[in-house]
Protein backbone atom coordinates (compact mmCIF):
# COMPACT_ATOMS: atom_id res chain seq x y z
CA UNK A 1 0.00 0.00 0.00
CA UNK A 2 1.67 3.27 -1.08
CA UNK A 3 2.27 6.18 1.75
CA UNK A 4 1.13 8.48 -1.17
CA UNK A 5 -1.91 9.24 -2.74
CA UNK A 6 -0.64 8.15 -5.83
CA UNK A 7 -2.92 10.09 -8.87
CA UNK A 8 -5.12 8.82 -11.76
CA UNK A 9 -6.87 10.11 -14.64
CA UNK A 10 -9.57 11.65 -12.78
CA UNK A 11 -7.19 14.31 -10.84
CA UNK A 12 -4.12 14.52 -12.22
CA UNK A 13 -2.84 18.28 -13.11
CA UNK A 14 -3.93 19.39 -16.69
CA UNK A 15 -0.80 19.85 -17.40
CA UNK A 16 0.62 16.25 -17.20
CA UNK A 17 -2.88 14.19 -18.36
CA UNK A 18 -0.50 13.07 -21.27
CA UNK A 19 0.80 10.71 -19.13
CA UNK A 20 -2.51 9.25 -18.17
CA UNK A 21 -3.56 9.48 -21.64
CA UNK A 22 -3.21 5.45 -22.16
CA UNK A 23 -4.43 4.42 -19.23
CA UNK A 24 -2.30 3.28 -15.47
CA UNK A 25 1.18 5.11 -16.47
CA UNK A 26 2.31 3.10 -13.25
CA UNK A 27 2.92 4.34 -9.79
CA UNK A 28 5.95 6.56 -10.49
CA UNK A 29 4.44 8.98 -12.70
CA UNK A 30 1.70 8.80 -10.55
CA UNK A 31 3.60 9.67 -7.82
CA UNK A 32 5.57 12.22 -9.68
CA UNK A 33 2.45 14.25 -10.67
CA UNK A 34 1.63 15.73 -7.41
CA UNK A 35 4.58 18.18 -8.71
CA UNK A 36 3.40 18.95 -12.16
CA UNK A 37 6.22 20.75 -13.33
CA UNK A 38 8.92 18.17 -11.84
CA UNK A 39 7.52 15.10 -13.53
CA UNK A 40 8.69 15.86 -17.08
CA UNK A 41 12.07 17.24 -16.21
CA UNK A 42 12.12 13.81 -13.89
CA UNK A 43 11.58 11.69 -16.66
CA UNK A 44 13.80 13.52 -18.99
CA UNK A 45 16.63 12.13 -16.87
CA UNK A 46 15.66 9.10 -15.65
CA UNK A 47 14.38 8.06 -19.27
CA UNK A 48 17.80 8.10 -20.63
CA UNK A 49 19.44 7.04 -18.04
CA UNK A 50 17.59 4.26 -18.01
CA UNK A 51 17.28 3.32 -21.56
CA UNK A 52 19.65 1.73 -23.68
CA UNK A 53 21.91 4.68 -24.21
CA UNK A 54 24.89 3.64 -25.54
CA UNK A 55 25.76 0.77 -24.01
CA UNK A 56 22.97 -1.48 -24.78
CA UNK A 57 20.22 -2.63 -22.35
CA UNK A 58 22.06 -6.02 -21.23
CA UNK A 59 24.53 -3.50 -19.74
CA UNK A 60 22.08 -1.11 -18.70
CA UNK A 61 20.04 -3.79 -16.33
CA UNK A 62 22.83 -4.97 -14.67
CA UNK A 63 23.31 -1.85 -13.29
CA UNK A 64 19.49 -1.22 -12.61
CA UNK A 65 19.03 -4.85 -11.09
CA UNK A 66 22.28 -4.54 -9.13
CA UNK A 67 21.59 -1.15 -7.56
CA UNK A 68 18.20 -2.33 -6.86
CA UNK A 69 19.39 -5.30 -4.99
CA UNK A 70 21.84 -3.81 -3.18
CA UNK A 71 19.81 -1.13 -2.02
CA UNK A 72 16.79 -3.60 -1.24
CA UNK A 73 13.97 -1.79 -2.80
CA UNK A 74 11.42 -4.50 -3.65
CA UNK A 75 10.24 -2.75 -5.96
CA UNK A 76 12.80 -2.02 -8.75
CA UNK A 77 13.55 -5.28 -8.19
CA UNK A 78 10.37 -6.84 -9.07
CA UNK A 79 9.95 -4.60 -11.72
CA UNK A 80 13.43 -4.83 -13.42
CA UNK A 81 13.82 -8.99 -12.92
CA UNK A 82 11.07 -8.69 -15.65
CA UNK A 83 12.94 -6.16 -17.96
CA UNK A 84 16.00 -8.30 -17.38
CA UNK A 85 14.66 -11.30 -19.05
CA UNK A 86 12.24 -9.90 -21.39
CA UNK A 87 16.11 -8.45 -22.61
CA UNK A 88 17.50 -11.54 -22.85
CA UNK A 89 19.12 -12.14 -19.29
CA UNK A 90 19.19 -16.00 -17.82
CA UNK A 91 17.84 -16.51 -14.81
CA UNK A 92 20.91 -17.53 -13.30
CA UNK A 93 21.89 -13.73 -14.60
CA UNK A 94 19.42 -12.43 -13.08
CA UNK A 95 19.82 -14.45 -9.53
CA UNK A 96 23.44 -13.70 -9.45
CA UNK A 97 22.84 -9.77 -10.13
CA UNK A 98 19.87 -10.40 -7.13
CA UNK A 99 22.42 -11.87 -4.93
CA UNK A 100 20.42 -14.93 -4.79
CA UNK A 101 23.55 -16.75 -6.60
CA UNK A 102 27.77 -16.40 -6.77
CA UNK A 103 28.76 -13.42 -9.03
CA UNK A 104 31.25 -15.36 -10.25
CA UNK A 105 29.28 -18.43 -11.35
CA UNK A 106 26.67 -16.67 -12.38
CA UNK A 107 29.15 -14.20 -15.17
CA UNK A 108 32.33 -16.11 -16.06
CA UNK A 109 33.17 -13.28 -18.63
CA UNK A 110 35.89 -11.06 -16.74
CA UNK A 111 34.37 -7.49 -18.84
CA UNK A 112 31.03 -8.36 -17.10
CA UNK A 113 32.53 -9.22 -13.65
CA UNK A 114 35.05 -5.83 -13.50
CA UNK A 115 31.50 -3.10 -14.39
CA UNK A 116 29.42 -5.54 -11.59
CA UNK A 117 32.57 -4.44 -9.64
CA UNK A 118 32.53 -0.75 -10.31
CA UNK A 119 28.19 -0.90 -10.36
CA UNK A 120 28.87 -2.29 -6.19
CA UNK A 121 31.25 0.27 -5.53
CA UNK A 122 29.01 2.60 -6.78
CA UNK A 123 25.42 1.81 -4.97
CA UNK A 124 26.76 -0.99 -2.64
CA UNK A 125 29.50 1.20 -0.46
CA UNK A 126 29.86 4.80 0.47
CA UNK A 127 33.05 6.73 0.39
CA UNK A 128 35.99 6.50 -2.17
CA UNK A 129 35.92 3.64 -4.88
CA UNK A 130 38.90 1.65 -4.40
CA UNK A 131 41.81 1.88 -7.37
CA UNK A 132 41.52 -1.40 -8.32
CA UNK A 133 38.11 -1.69 -8.93
CA UNK A 134 38.52 1.57 -11.10
CA UNK A 135 41.57 -0.16 -12.77
CA UNK A 136 39.97 -3.45 -13.78
CA UNK A 137 36.50 -1.65 -14.85
CA UNK A 138 39.16 0.94 -17.23
CA UNK A 139 40.90 -2.07 -18.53
CA UNK A 140 37.41 -3.44 -20.05
CA UNK A 141 36.15 -0.52 -20.80
CA UNK A 142 36.02 2.94 -21.85
CA UNK A 143 36.00 6.02 -20.05
CA UNK A 144 32.22 7.09 -21.76
CA UNK A 145 30.80 3.65 -20.68
CA UNK A 146 31.63 4.12 -17.16
CA UNK A 147 30.08 7.24 -17.37
CA UNK A 148 26.95 6.07 -18.81
CA UNK A 149 26.79 3.57 -16.20
CA UNK A 150 27.63 5.44 -13.02
CA UNK A 151 24.64 7.75 -14.26
CA UNK A 152 22.30 4.93 -14.74
CA UNK A 153 23.55 3.68 -11.31
CA UNK A 154 22.80 6.98 -9.91
CA UNK A 155 19.39 7.29 -11.71
CA UNK A 156 18.30 4.04 -10.38
CA UNK A 157 19.43 4.66 -6.95
CA UNK A 158 17.04 7.84 -6.84
CA UNK A 159 14.26 5.43 -7.78
CA UNK A 160 15.23 2.76 -5.06
CA UNK A 161 14.60 5.56 -2.41
CA UNK A 162 11.78 6.64 -4.00
CA UNK A 163 9.87 4.08 -4.17
CA UNK A 164 11.54 2.01 -1.22
CA UNK A 165 10.43 5.88 0.97
CA UNK A 166 6.91 6.22 -0.64
CA UNK A 167 6.34 2.16 -0.37
CA UNK A 168 5.07 1.47 -4.20
CA UNK A 169 3.07 -1.29 -5.38
CA UNK A 170 4.73 -2.90 -7.26
CA UNK A 171 1.72 -4.36 -10.24
CA UNK A 172 -0.15 -7.63 -9.39
CA UNK A 173 0.46 -8.59 -13.06
CA UNK A 174 4.15 -8.20 -12.58
CA UNK A 175 4.04 -9.78 -9.28
CA UNK A 176 1.76 -12.82 -11.01
CA UNK A 177 4.27 -13.52 -13.89
CA UNK A 178 7.65 -13.27 -11.63
CA UNK A 179 5.50 -15.76 -9.32
CA UNK A 180 4.51 -18.15 -12.28
CA UNK A 181 8.27 -18.27 -13.39
CA UNK A 182 9.42 -18.89 -10.15
CA UNK A 183 10.94 -15.01 -9.76
CA UNK A 184 9.05 -13.32 -7.15
CA UNK B 1 9.56 50.29 -17.24
CA UNK B 2 6.71 48.76 -19.67
CA UNK B 3 6.86 45.15 -18.86
CA UNK B 4 7.94 43.11 -21.60
CA UNK B 5 8.30 39.39 -22.42
CA UNK B 6 5.84 36.37 -22.94
CA UNK B 7 4.20 36.81 -20.14
CA UNK B 8 3.42 40.25 -20.74
CA UNK B 9 2.75 39.62 -24.59
CA UNK B 10 -0.01 36.95 -23.75
CA UNK B 11 -1.80 39.41 -21.26
CA UNK B 12 -1.62 42.19 -23.66
CA UNK B 13 -2.75 40.50 -26.39
CA UNK B 14 -6.16 38.58 -24.19
CA UNK B 15 -4.18 35.29 -24.39
CA UNK B 16 -4.08 35.30 -20.12
CA UNK B 17 -6.23 36.69 -18.40
CA UNK B 18 -4.21 40.21 -16.71
CA UNK B 19 -5.41 39.43 -13.02
CA UNK B 20 -3.75 37.01 -10.75
CA UNK B 21 -5.78 35.93 -7.43
CA UNK B 22 -3.86 34.69 -4.38
CA UNK B 23 -5.75 32.89 -1.41
CA UNK B 24 -5.28 33.81 1.16
CA UNK B 25 -6.09 31.19 3.71
CA UNK B 26 -8.57 28.72 3.23
CA UNK B 27 -10.08 28.51 6.82
CA UNK B 28 -13.36 30.57 7.53
CA UNK B 29 -16.02 31.30 10.38
CA UNK B 30 -18.54 30.13 8.01
CA UNK B 31 -19.13 27.00 6.65
CA UNK B 32 -21.39 27.88 2.74
CA UNK B 33 -23.21 25.34 1.54
CA UNK B 34 -21.53 25.60 -1.96
CA UNK B 35 -17.80 26.13 -0.69
CA UNK B 36 -15.07 25.52 -3.47
CA UNK B 37 -12.45 25.04 -0.84
CA UNK B 38 -14.72 23.39 1.83
CA UNK B 39 -13.87 26.20 3.93
CA UNK B 40 -15.20 26.13 7.69
CA UNK B 41 -13.72 26.96 11.13
CA UNK B 42 -12.12 23.65 11.38
CA UNK B 43 -10.26 23.93 8.27
CA UNK B 44 -6.75 23.25 8.03
CA UNK B 45 -4.50 26.41 8.54
CA UNK B 46 -3.10 26.81 5.34
CA UNK B 47 -2.37 30.01 4.27
CA UNK B 48 0.17 32.45 2.14
CA UNK B 49 2.37 34.66 4.53
CA UNK B 50 2.52 38.75 3.93
CA UNK B 51 5.95 38.45 2.23
CA UNK B 52 4.78 35.83 0.19
CA UNK B 53 1.79 38.07 -0.97
CA UNK B 54 3.38 40.57 -1.56
CA UNK B 55 6.31 39.32 -3.67
CA UNK B 56 3.37 37.87 -5.84
CA UNK B 57 2.09 41.29 -6.15
CA UNK B 58 5.30 42.93 -7.30
CA UNK B 59 6.51 40.06 -9.46
CA UNK B 60 2.74 40.15 -11.18
CA UNK B 61 3.42 43.62 -11.87
CA UNK B 62 6.86 43.36 -13.34
CA UNK B 63 5.84 40.38 -15.56
CA UNK B 64 2.73 42.55 -17.11
CA UNK B 65 -0.20 41.37 -14.98
CA UNK B 66 -2.43 43.70 -14.58
CA UNK B 67 -4.46 42.95 -11.49
CA UNK B 68 -5.07 41.02 -8.39
CA UNK B 69 -7.48 39.29 -6.49
CA UNK B 70 -7.31 38.51 -3.02
CA UNK B 71 -9.61 35.74 -1.35
CA UNK B 72 -9.97 32.33 0.90
CA UNK B 73 -11.40 31.16 3.42
CA UNK B 74 -11.80 34.60 4.94
CA UNK B 75 -8.92 36.70 4.74
CA UNK B 76 -9.62 38.97 7.42
CA UNK B 77 -9.36 36.55 9.92
CA UNK B 78 -5.65 37.13 8.90
CA UNK B 79 -4.73 39.90 11.68
CA UNK B 80 -1.84 41.50 9.33
CA UNK B 81 -4.18 41.18 5.91
CA UNK B 82 -5.23 44.95 6.09
CA UNK B 83 -1.23 46.01 5.62
CA UNK B 84 -1.08 43.72 2.84
CA UNK B 85 -3.80 44.42 1.06
CA UNK B 86 -2.49 48.10 1.20
CA UNK B 87 1.26 46.89 -0.47
CA UNK B 88 -0.23 44.93 -2.76
CA UNK B 89 -2.65 47.95 -4.12
CA UNK B 90 0.92 49.82 -4.46
CA UNK B 91 1.67 47.80 -7.20
CA UNK B 92 -1.73 46.60 -8.83
CA UNK B 93 -4.99 47.27 -8.15
CA UNK B 94 -7.00 44.61 -6.44
CA UNK B 95 -10.05 43.08 -5.45
CA UNK B 96 -10.70 41.30 -2.27
CA UNK B 97 -13.27 39.15 -1.43
CA UNK B 98 -14.68 38.86 1.78
CA UNK B 99 -18.29 37.55 3.70
CA UNK B 100 -18.26 40.59 6.19
CA UNK B 101 -19.72 39.10 8.91
CA UNK B 102 -16.66 39.96 10.92
CA UNK B 103 -16.99 44.07 10.71
CA UNK B 104 -16.92 45.16 13.90
CA UNK B 105 -14.82 46.79 16.22
CA UNK B 106 -11.03 46.78 15.36
CA UNK B 107 -11.81 44.68 12.87
CA UNK B 108 -14.15 47.51 10.84
CA UNK B 109 -11.85 49.75 11.61
CA UNK B 110 -8.66 47.39 9.55
CA UNK B 111 -10.97 46.99 7.36
CA UNK B 112 -11.74 50.85 6.69
CA UNK B 113 -8.65 51.55 6.38
CA UNK B 114 -8.97 49.97 2.44
CA UNK B 115 -10.20 52.85 1.53
CA UNK B 116 -8.28 53.09 -1.84
CA UNK B 117 -8.65 53.83 -5.25
CA UNK B 118 -7.15 50.72 -6.20
CA UNK B 119 -8.81 48.59 -3.91
CA UNK B 120 -12.21 47.16 -3.93
CA UNK B 121 -13.88 44.58 -1.39
CA UNK B 122 -16.38 42.07 -2.50
CA UNK B 123 -18.61 40.68 -0.83
CA UNK B 124 -21.24 37.95 -0.95
CA UNK B 125 -24.61 38.33 -0.88
CA UNK B 126 -27.17 35.76 -2.25
CA UNK B 127 -30.35 36.82 -1.42
CA UNK B 128 -32.80 39.53 -0.74
CA UNK B 129 -34.67 37.22 2.00
CA UNK B 130 -32.71 37.01 4.98
CA UNK B 131 -33.35 33.09 5.31
CA UNK B 132 -32.58 32.32 2.03
CA UNK B 133 -29.57 33.99 2.36
CA UNK B 134 -28.67 32.30 5.30
CA UNK B 135 -29.84 29.09 4.60
CA UNK B 136 -26.67 28.50 2.74
CA UNK B 137 -24.66 31.06 3.82
CA UNK B 138 -24.83 30.40 7.74
CA UNK B 139 -26.81 32.58 10.61
CA UNK B 140 -27.11 36.14 10.58
CA UNK B 141 -24.91 36.34 7.67
CA UNK B 142 -27.58 38.60 5.69
CA UNK B 143 -28.14 40.96 8.74
CA UNK B 144 -24.39 41.24 9.26
CA UNK B 145 -23.82 42.07 5.43
CA UNK B 146 -26.48 44.53 5.29
CA UNK B 147 -25.24 46.09 7.93
CA UNK B 148 -21.39 46.40 7.20
CA UNK B 149 -22.16 47.77 3.55
CA UNK B 150 -23.09 51.36 4.33
CA UNK B 151 -20.53 51.28 7.31
CA UNK B 152 -17.69 50.71 4.57
CA UNK B 153 -18.98 52.80 1.84
CA UNK B 154 -19.47 55.73 4.10
CA UNK B 155 -15.55 55.22 5.32
CA UNK B 156 -15.36 55.13 1.27
CA UNK B 157 -14.25 51.92 0.82
CA UNK B 158 -15.24 50.80 -2.44
CA UNK B 159 -17.69 47.83 -1.90
CA UNK B 160 -18.81 45.28 -5.06
CA UNK B 161 -21.40 42.66 -4.24
CA UNK B 162 -20.85 39.06 -5.47
CA UNK B 163 -24.48 36.91 -5.80
CA UNK B 164 -23.98 33.01 -6.38
CA UNK B 165 -27.00 31.47 -7.34
CA UNK B 166 -28.33 28.05 -8.09
CA UNK B 167 -30.45 29.44 -10.81
CA UNK B 168 -30.48 31.20 -14.16
CA UNK B 169 -28.43 34.15 -14.29
CA UNK B 170 -30.86 37.17 -15.28
CA UNK B 171 -34.01 35.18 -13.63
CA UNK B 172 -36.67 37.81 -12.97
CA UNK B 173 -36.20 36.46 -8.68
CA UNK B 174 -32.92 38.19 -8.67
CA UNK B 175 -34.62 41.71 -9.10
CA UNK B 176 -35.46 42.60 -5.78
CA UNK B 177 -31.90 41.24 -4.50
CA UNK B 178 -30.55 44.23 -7.51
CA UNK B 179 -33.36 46.34 -5.71
CA UNK B 180 -31.49 46.18 -2.14
CA UNK B 181 -28.02 46.17 -3.67
CA UNK B 182 -28.55 49.66 -5.46
CA UNK B 183 -29.87 50.78 -2.46
CA UNK B 184 -27.05 50.32 -0.09
CA UNK B 185 -25.29 52.54 -2.61
CA UNK B 186 -23.28 49.94 -4.84
CA UNK B 187 -23.57 50.51 -8.38
CA UNK B 188 -25.00 47.98 -10.88
CA UNK B 189 -21.77 47.43 -12.53
CA UNK B 190 -20.28 46.73 -9.55
CA UNK B 191 -23.04 43.82 -8.61
CA UNK B 192 -21.59 40.70 -9.68
CA UNK B 193 -23.67 36.98 -10.23
CA UNK B 194 -22.61 34.26 -10.99
CA UNK B 195 -23.82 30.39 -11.29
CA UNK B 196 -22.53 27.89 -8.46
CA UNK B 197 -19.24 25.79 -9.78
CA UNK B 198 -19.87 21.96 -8.96
CA UNK B 199 -16.73 21.53 -7.21
CA UNK B 200 -15.53 21.36 -3.69
CA UNK B 201 -18.52 21.00 -1.35
CA UNK B 202 -20.67 22.45 -4.05
CA UNK B 203 -19.95 18.83 -5.64
CA UNK B 204 -20.28 16.73 -3.01
CA UNK B 205 -24.06 18.12 -2.64
CA UNK B 206 -25.08 17.85 -6.39
CA UNK B 207 -25.12 21.74 -6.46
CA UNK B 208 -24.21 23.83 -9.66
CA UNK B 209 -22.32 23.56 -12.82
CA UNK B 210 -20.13 21.31 -14.04
CA UNK B 211 -17.60 23.26 -15.62
CA UNK B 212 -13.66 22.17 -17.27
CA UNK B 213 -10.61 23.79 -17.66
CA UNK B 214 -11.81 25.61 -20.60
CA UNK B 215 -14.74 26.51 -18.90
CA UNK B 216 -13.19 28.06 -16.15
CA UNK B 217 -11.75 32.13 -16.32
CA UNK B 218 -7.71 30.91 -16.43
CA UNK B 219 -6.36 33.31 -14.31
CA UNK B 220 -3.25 32.41 -12.56
CA UNK B 221 -4.53 31.59 -8.81
CA UNK B 222 -1.63 31.20 -5.88
CA UNK B 223 -1.99 29.20 -3.10
CA UNK B 224 0.07 27.89 0.09
CA UNK B 225 -1.54 24.25 -2.16
CA UNK B 226 0.30 25.49 -5.44
CA UNK B 227 -0.10 27.45 -8.34
CA UNK B 228 -4.01 26.41 -10.33
CA UNK B 229 -5.86 27.22 -13.46
CA UNK B 230 -8.02 29.94 -12.02
CA UNK B 231 -9.89 30.88 -8.81
CA UNK B 232 -12.42 27.80 -9.14
CA UNK B 233 -8.80 25.47 -9.54
CA UNK B 234 -7.44 24.87 -5.75
CA UNK B 235 -10.89 23.30 -4.85
CA UNK B 236 -11.49 20.42 -1.72
CA UNK B 237 -13.69 17.55 -1.59
CA UNK B 238 -14.05 15.18 1.32
CA UNK B 239 -11.06 16.67 2.41
CA UNK B 240 -8.76 16.32 -0.55
CA UNK B 241 -7.73 18.84 -2.53
CA UNK B 242 -8.36 18.93 -5.90
CA UNK B 243 -4.89 18.65 -8.69
CA UNK B 244 -6.81 18.49 -11.87
CA UNK B 245 -5.99 22.09 -12.35
CA UNK B 246 -2.89 22.46 -10.66
CA UNK B 247 -0.38 23.78 -12.92
CA UNK B 248 2.46 23.94 -10.43
CA UNK B 249 3.73 23.39 -6.55
CA UNK B 250 6.51 26.37 -7.70
CA UNK B 251 4.49 29.79 -6.29
CA UNK B 252 7.56 31.86 -6.43
CA UNK B 253 9.64 33.23 -8.35
CA UNK B 254 5.83 34.12 -10.05
CA UNK B 255 7.10 33.43 -13.75
CA UNK B 256 7.37 29.32 -13.01
CA UNK B 257 3.94 28.97 -12.69
CA UNK B 258 2.68 31.67 -15.16
CA UNK B 259 4.97 30.01 -17.90
CA UNK B 260 3.08 27.03 -17.01
CA UNK B 261 -0.48 28.76 -17.50
CA UNK B 262 0.55 30.11 -20.51
CA UNK B 263 1.97 26.63 -21.76
CA UNK B 264 -1.17 25.08 -20.45
CA UNK B 265 -3.54 27.63 -22.51
CA UNK B 266 -1.72 27.34 -25.68
CA UNK B 267 -2.69 23.85 -25.65
CA UNK B 268 -6.25 23.79 -24.97
CA UNK B 269 -9.14 24.88 -27.39
CA UNK B 270 -11.52 27.55 -26.67
CA UNK B 271 -14.30 26.94 -24.04
CA UNK B 272 -17.80 27.81 -23.21
CA UNK B 273 -16.82 30.25 -20.04
CA UNK B 274 -18.72 33.09 -21.44
CA UNK B 275 -22.08 31.19 -21.32
CA UNK B 276 -21.57 29.62 -18.17
CA UNK B 277 -21.03 32.85 -17.10
CA UNK B 278 -18.07 31.80 -14.42
CA UNK B 279 -16.36 34.64 -13.12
Amino acid sequence: MSRLDLLDASNAPMTVQAYFAEGDPGPIIAALASVPEMLAPTLGFIGPALGAGAIGTRWKEFAILRTSALQGCSYCIHAHTAVSLDVGLTEAEVRGLRGEAPIEEAFPAPADRALLAWIDGLAGATGPVPNDVWDTARAHHSEHRLVEISITVGATMFLNRFATAFQLPTSDDTLARLDAQGMA
Amino acid sequence: MTPSGPIADAVAHGVMPGRVWLYSNYHCNLACSYCLTESSPRSERRELTADQMLAVAEQAKALGFTGLGVTGGEPFLLPWLPDAILAMAEQLPLVLLTNATLFSGDRLERATRLAHPDIALQISLDSHLSDVNDMARGDDNFAKVVEAVPLLRAAGVRVRIATTTAGPLESPFLQPLRELVASMGVPADDHLVRPIVRRGRADERGMGVRAEARDIPSELTISADGAFWGSFGPTVRNGRLDTDLLLTRTILPLEVPATALLGALQGLPPGQDARLGIR
